[in-house]
């Protein structure tokens, strides 16, 4: 029996993970699908909704094999990262694949000169009239990277809401909201597109965390409340 | 479960998931859904009217999240009631096919009501040649994301319900669709009226191609492009997913204590990935070159 000052303390901490998380997911939005910006072509919170989504189903899974022992939290935990990282990084993967055979274009980013991993010039790649297109290596690790803290943070709310309901479904479509809630803050904070941690924009991140620790608190407070089996105050 | 049957079910898992990528994807060119849609929308502003559908319901991964996920709802009330699984999916997927072709149809009106002041016709012949195009691929797609979640909660004893892992992998399958496939749609098809790597310039935005090889294009034309390559690629992309996240798994299961190598065999391929991308990168550099020259270098 986990305390629940523990599990309100642990649900808004994978909250702000999450929230975390998405900036450093390379997202372009709406330019991106015409390869006019880095990053991939779909909307912030859907991209990040959908890898950790991903990691939930495998923390899901995991949690169910190994049980939901303390001593076990850790692979559950890791279980969900792994899932996370492997749609975005097979997503990210495919889609330079279409920017470069389908579309003919180089991944290069605008907001940087050289890659700060593979020191390649960047400027001299992005075509006339775009801010940049696809996804260079920096944008690639920086994704992974998203992916994995935003698989950790899911699959630790999860984790936290089986233990007030011990019902997975419950707990899983509860852990799902505060996806979207922490997703959707991130989102405004970035206000469109964002390359990664490398991006000027990556700055604005303090300000998220502050709005996510707010609002996940309160999510977290009235989980224990709502959630089925719940009310353990 | 003998570990060589389950590998068989993954097996159907990926081989179910490749087709729902596949046909999510050219279901959302043929009705010009998401992301490259905004161009759809723009070019009536830009002095040119269209024939391409126009329907944004939403974002594509909540759109088939509630597609599949009610489909899903049908089939647990089926199966329920003792119905073959085979027909409860069947018929699951077909009300989730006809929510979306209910939804298909509104926002064509709507939007192009909307558009009166650009002179956008409003083509009830476009309705009535791409509904049933939208609505089989859409069925295709439910049908397949409904066998994945009653197999991963009946056979592999996974603990979320059917429509809870339908409404999940809907709005994966949504995301990774936008993400991949509708690049090939927004970047090349709607834009072949410029050089092949050239780049989308911003300025040339809403200039999309209205005219087929005879006559007016269609939006049946643009999934007939598609299918040669986005289509196939979101396919894969989703394919990978279910089936590599499920793979390791089961060749390394948890319950037999082998969790940890399972964890380390997932990021032992997103290592992979990693390095593939890396080798994608430097080919589209060392084959297409610099769009410019170094102005530093040329003045030396």
């Amino acid at each position: 029996m986990i305390d629940p000052i523990t599990l309100i303390l642990g649900i808004t901490l994978g909250g702000v993970l999450v929230c975390f998380a998405v900036h450093f997911i390379p997202v372009g939005g709406a330019p991106a699908a015409m390869a006019q910006t880095t990053g991939i072509g779909t909307g912030t919170t859907m991209l990040a909704t959908g890898s950790g989504l991903t990691g939930l189903v495998s923390a899901g899974f995991m949690l169910n094999a190994v049980g939901a022992g303390v001593d076990q939290m850790a692979l559950v935990l890791a279980s969900g990262a792994v899932g996370a990282m492997l749609m975005l990084d097979f997503t990210m993967l495919i889609a330079n694949a279409i920017y470069v055979w389908g579309v003919g274009v180089v991944p290069a980013s605008a907001k940087v000169k050289y890659d700060p991993i593979t020191k390649d010039r960047q400027d001299l790649y992005v075509s006339q009239g775009t801010e940049g297109h696809g996804m260079p290596t920096v944008c690639f690790v920086s994704g992974t990277l998203g992916a994995l803290f935003g698989g950790v943070g899911g699959s630790l709310v999860y984790w936290m809401l089986y233990h007030v309901s011990a019902d997975p479904a419950m707990s899983g479509i509860f852990a799902i909201g505060i996806f979207l809630v922490n997703s959707v803050i991130a989102s405004y904070n970035i206000g469109g597109t964002i390359e990664g941690f490398h991006d000027p924009k990556f700055k604005r991140l303090p300000k998220a965390v502050v709005a996510s620790l707010v609002a996940t608190f309160l999510c977290a407070l009235i989980a224990i409340y709502v959630v089925p089996g719940g009310a353990v105050l | 479960m003998d570990i060589l049957l389950e590998m068989g079910l993954v097996a159907i898992m990926g081989a179910a998931a490749t087709v729902a990528g596949a046909a999510e994807d050219l279901e959302s060119d043929i009705g010009s859904q998401s992301n490259p849609n905004s161009q759809v929308q723009l070019a009536p502003q830009m002095g040119k009217p269209h024939r391409i559908f126009n329907k944004a319901i939403s974002g594509e991964p909540p759109a088939y999240g509630l597609w599949c996920s009610s489909g899903a709802v049908v089939t647990s009330v089926l199966l329920g009631a003792n119905v073959s699984p085979l027909m409860a999916i069947a018929v699951g997927a077909l009300m989730g096919s006809i929510a979306l072709g209910l939804f298909a149809i509104t926002p064509y009106l709507g939007r192009s009501a909307s558009q009166r002041r650009y002179k956008q016709p409003i083509y009830l012949d476009v309705i009535r040649n791409h509904l049933f195009g939208i609505m089989g691929h859409g069925y295709i797609a439910i049908f397949c994301i409904l066998i994945i979640s009653y197999i991963m909660h009946v056979l592999l004893a996974h603990p979320f319900p059917i429509p809870l892992l339908a409404l999940i992998w809907g709005i994966t399958v949504g995301a990774i669709a936008s993400s991949t496939g509708d690049v090939h749609y927004g970047s090349e098809r709607e834009f072949q009226n410029y050089e092949f790597g050239s780049g989308l310039n911003a300025a040339n935005s809403g200039d999309i191609v209205r005219r087929a090889e005879a006559g007016l294009r269609s939006s049946i034309d643009n999934a007939w492009f598609c299918a040669k390559y986005g289509g196939p690629a979101t396919g894969l992309t989703f394919g990978l997913t279910v089936f590599i996240d499920n793979w390791r798994t089961t060749l390394l299961h948890p319950t037999a204590g082998l969790g940890w190598y399972a964890v380390a065999l997932g990021v032992g391929v997103v290592v992979l990935t990693i390095l593939l991308n890396r080798l994608i990168e430097l080919h589209a550099r060392n084959t297409f070159g610099p769009y410019k020259q170094d102005n530093t270098e040329a003045a030396a």
